[in-house]
């Protein structure tokens, strides 16, 4: 009985001991990994699955030419929940697994921060797609960059937008309790003060507020033409709805967090009319863009956003570096790094990415608009 | 504003106390706290979703279809989570509950995605949107209205069951005493699973109403408005339905006020600190009755 037992637990450990060894005997060596940090649970999950696509489709690209050098390019994809704590767990499986190269990630300034300091100690260079929150560049220590505008750009944006193409007067602003919305927040108020623009209230909220009715309620006693949402496309749809059904008729804008068609479908006919600044749009940017647009149309059925359009680029600029300088994570920070001046850029379907010392750059911000329940180019800023 | 800010604290107030009301007569027969509440109530808006979109069945048979699996959901929790340790510590069953209240979240991410889903505007009555009155200066949509009557008659069905119906005097008797209602003659079992029954059933009904208001339906919408409830329930005193139903409304009613005149950062915070509050000073809640081995601790 107890020899057999021994043998039993023998054979046991033996084989969960192969189990462990069976990926890196069936590991294909000549794979390059990048990881790819984004929600794709939980209720940002929209965000992620865009990137995912957006990736995806560079990807196919130079696989199907040949891989970089002969080597094909594979995603390794992390969840993180659009926040702090999980992007931490991400990083840190990201920078501890040698075979990722680089990461296209996070998407939401506050995941970004918190693994930026597990990357920068691991040395594992971040490209962001999406983190658009202003003090990011300047902890990234040359670690960290992006092919996205930052929010105090894209505030002063939006508050001469509303003044001068909307016609506001009276702002009310709704902004999350995180730092993409916060940083969004501030910079927009600061802005507007400066153009003269009236804010009749802020309202805060956070990631698991469903009833904004009380904030409306205050909001609405100010009078405001205007309502601006610095926040994401759920809790967005959820104000849009919820300020129609109360009677308010202010304009509602917002800025990149909005553009999603989850925005639409959980908004209804609230949306429509809503005006959003995000960086990139198929219709002004030229055939590569259209090529892209229908590609991404032909995988995902829906239109492309700005996100999926940078993650594509993002891949884009990986994939030259790489092939320039080989796998090796330092030398891909270099070979990033190196794209600093409009002559040395990177041409993408987003236009022209070069990085400042602080790994951020400058991309020009278009307006969307809701028509119909559908997100069309509207009257841009001249 | 003042009017405003009471409706709007009116309907949450409903809602939650439909969902809390739910922990209170499940607390009273088998002194357990379900943690798994929270997800029949988000089962219910899904089961409601799906026959709304998959079935295109009109919107009132889909409700009440929902509620009758929704209480089916409380009825099989009963009989597969907490029936086989009835007589095994509290302990045990609470970290089912818990247990239990994971394990449906990630099904009904399984089943429906992880994403929020829309409850289609379109199979909704069509006069939902219309404003139905206008009161003190504030629109009242006849959505809104039908919450605040469905919540009503909820309550009051509920009041009739339990006061004027032979079953609803055992349920009674088993919360007093189970002992003693099993000598009496009660099948202490069979009222038990009709309290999980009717329990789930207004869980659900909590979940469409929400479902249909906010226009937005995901797997984790039970856990926050679980808390709240739980908290609700915990306010008006554990175990007693008045208490339940009136710790509900002054908790909506609480953070509607606390976020329009004091800050809407802060009003989960308002909420919680009045329940602390109260607790504080009435340690059983408001309606609730001290046993005596907390009395003694006290």
């Amino acid at each position: 009985m107890t020899g057999k037992r021994i043998l039993a637990v023998f054979c046991v450990v033996l084989l969960s001991l192969f189990s462990l060894c069976g990926p890196a005997w069936s590991a294909d060596e000549a794979t390059i990994k990048i990881g790819v940090a984004a929600p794709f649970t939980g209720d940002a999950a929209a965000y992620g699955d865009n990137v995912k696509a957006g990736a995806s489709l560079k990807v196919e690209e130079i696989n199907n030419a040949g891989g970089i050098n002969g080597r094909k390019v594979e995603l390794v994809y992390g969840d993180d929940l659009c926040a702090p704590k999980e992007a931490g767990a991400v990083g840190s499986k990201f920078a501890n697994d040698k075979e990722v190269m680089a990461v296209i990630g996070h998407i939401c300034s506050s995941a970004t921060l918190a693994a930026l300091p597990i990357y920068i100690r691991k040395g594992l260079p971040t490209i962001s797609a999406t983190s658009t929150n202003a003090t990011i560049g300047k902890v990234g220590k040359g670690w960290f960059f992006r092919n996205c505008y930052t929010d105090d750009f894209q505030s002063e944006f939006l508050a001469t937008y509303a003044q001068k193409v909307l016609g506001l007067k009276k702002i009310g602003v709704f902004y999350e309790q995180n730092d993409y919305a916060i940083g969004l927040k501030d910079a927009f108020i600061k802005a507007a003060e400066k153009l003269g623009l009236e804010i009749v209230g802020t309202e805060a909220y956070t990631r698991t507020t469903t009833d904004f009715g009380p904030q409306l309620t205050k909001l609405k006693a100010g009078g405001p033409d205007g309502i601006f949402i610095a926040g994401y496309y759920q809790q967005g749809a959820l104000i849009a709805r919820q300020a129609r059904q109360a009677g308010i008729d202010a304009t509602l804008f917002g800025g990149d967090g909005l553009d999603n068609a989850d925005y639409i479908n959980l908004a209804g006919d609230a949306a429509n009319g809503t005006y959003l600044s995000v960086p990139f749009i198929a219709e002004a940017s030229g055939p590569e863009g259209k090529n892209f647009a229908d590609r991404f149309k032909q995988m995902t059925q829906r239109d492309p956003d700005w996100m999926s359009a940078n993650a594509y680029d993002c891949m884009g600029i990986l994939a030259e570096v790489i092939a320039k300088v080989g796998p090796d994570r330092k030398k891909i920070r270099e070979g990033l790094a190196a794209y600093n001046s409009p002559e040395k850029a990177f041409n993408g379907i987003t236009g022209p990415t070069y990085f400042d010392k602080y790994g951020d750059c400058q991309k020009p911000a278009f307006v969307k608009v809701v028509e119909n329940g559908k997100f069309v180019p509207a009257k841009q800023l001249r | 504003m003042f009017i405003e800010l009471l409706l709007n604290g009116l309907t949450i107030g409903g809602i939650y106390a439909l969902i809390a009301v739910g922990y209170t007569m499940v607390y009273g027969v088998i002194q357990l706290i379900n943690f798994a509440h929270g997800e029949i109530y988000m089962l219910g808006a899904f089961f409601a979703l799906t026959f709304l979109t998959a079935l295109h069945l009109p919107f009132y048979a889909a409700f009440g279809l929902a509620m009758l699996l929704g209480a089916l959901c409380g009825v099989l929790l009963d009989i597969i989570a907490y029936r086989p340790l009835r007589n095994s510590p509290r302990l045990a069953a609470l970290i089912t509950a818990i247990g239990m209240s994971i394990f449906l979240q990630n099904l009904a991410m399984i089943i429906w995605g992880s994403r929020p889903l829309p409850f289609p505007q379109n199979d909704l009555p069509a006069y939902f949107k219309q404003p139905a009155l206008t009161v003190g200066g504030a629109p009242v949509s006849w959505l809104q209205l039908f919450i605040f009557i469905i919540t009503i008659l909820l309550m009051i069905g509920l009041y009739l069951i339990i006061h004027k119906t032979n079953t609803g005097k055992a349920m009674r008797a088993v919360a007093q005493n189970k002992t003693m209602a099993a000598l009496v003659g009660v099948n202490v079992n069979r009222i038990i699973t009709v309290t999980f029954a009717l329990a789930g059933s207004l869980g659900a009904a909590a979940g469409i109403l929400v479902g249909a208001y906010y226009n937005s339906v995901y797997p984790t919408m039970g856990y926050v408005a679980g808390v709240k409830a739980f908290a609700a329930a915990v306010l008006g005193g554990i175990g007693s339905v008045p208490g339940a139903m009136l710790g509900g409304v002054i908790l909506g009613v609480a953070e509607a006020f606390g976020a329009g005149y004091i800050s809407s950062l802060y009003r989960d915070g308002i909420s919680y600190a009045v329940l602390i509050a109260v607790i504080v000073l009435i340690p059983a809640g408001l309606f609730g009755k001290l046993s005596r081995e907390t009395k003694k601790s006290l």
